[in-house]
């Protein structure tokens, strides 16, 4: 009985932070609401018998993440840009055509989806995931491996600014350039924004 | 025991509400986290459905799928500082150099 307790409470939870993720016109207050949300989900995912990718919902979704969310609005200083009002027509659409679609997927998994209770508990521990993961599953886990180096090298690569990154041409100028574009990556320049 | 299909009815609302704030909002970091709160509702969906039939597959997935949305999240807020640079704005409307 408590677990259906918890069930609708943290339900509740995730799915009123997550419509304040996409009413309020704050960025910040979008992006805690949504640490919220996922700190809900990481409740239902101990329901579902997986307390390992709870605790990795928390440390990699909340924890990492969304700090790196934060760390974006707070460099951009995107707290205080207001955001315009979208057009009536696409607002429309997009409600409509949500709540069209949301309407129809519950009414289906309501009236389809016939599942029996499973049969006992589902034996899910830290243990069990590391074998699968690295004797079924050792070949998609490097790919994921090299995504992530190329995600790291694309991401620095693009948030960088001319000049960070002396080219083969004017390899000879002395790294203050370097280490002023570097400031500049961080906000920290006095001369306002590049051209 | 909490039935499976309650846990996909909360998917699918967090699913819905991910896509109407994809589909109405104009700030690109907002409409980035709403993609992220679909690829949430889409995680509950493969560990309800990993607990109802004793599989750990659905696990594992939920295992690649948080790795390669840390990817996304780290280029795709690296195309937004760029965007920021560039325009001074994160309105995804004023991104609009390839649009027809």
């Amino acid at each position: 009985m408590i677990e259906f307790a918890v069930f609708f409470f943290f339900a509740a939870i995730a799915v009123i932070f997550a419509l304040v993720v996409i009413l309020h016109r704050n960025t910040v207050v979008g992006a805690l609401s949504l640490v919220a949300s996922f700190f809900a989900l990481a409740v239902m995912y101990v329901l579902l018998d997986a307390p390992f990718l709870a605790a990795l919902q928390v440390i990699v979704y909340a924890g990492a993440i969304m700090v790196l969310f934060l760390f974006v609005i707070m460099l951009l200083n995107l707290q205080h840009v207001s955001e315009p009002a979208t057009r009536p027509i696409q607002q429309f659409l997009g409600y409509a055509g949500s709540a069209f679609f949301g309407i129809a997927l519950v009414y289906y998994l309501v009236k389809y989806t016939v599942l029996q209770l499973p049969p006992g508990p589902f034996l899910s521990d830290a243990r069990a995931i590391g074998v699968a993961l690295f004797e079924a599953y050792i070949f998609p886990f490097e790919m994921v491996s090299i995504l992530l180096l190329a995600a790291i090298v694309g991401a620095l690569l693009l948030s960088a600014r001319r000049g960070v990154i002396p080219s083969r041409k004017d390899g000879e100028e002395p790294p203050a350039r370097a280490t002023r574009g570097s400031l500049a990556t961080l906000g920290m320049t006095e001369e306002g924004p590049l051209p | 025991m909490i039935p499976t299909s309650w846990f996909l009815i909360l998917s699918a609302i967090l699913f819905t509400i991910g896509v109407c704030g994809f589909l109405t909002r104009k700030n690109g970091i907002t409409m980035f986290m709403c993609v992220e709160l679909m690829v949430n509702a889409v995680n509950l969906t493969f560990l309800a459905y990993a607990r109802q039939f004793h599989q750990l597959h659905g696990l594992i997935f939920v295992f690649f799928v948080m790795a390669i949305a840390a990817a996304e999240a780290a280029v795709g807020l690296a195309i937004f500082i760029s965007l920021f640079h560039h325009r001074e704005t994160i309105d995804v409307d004023e991104a609009n150099l390839m649009r027809w």
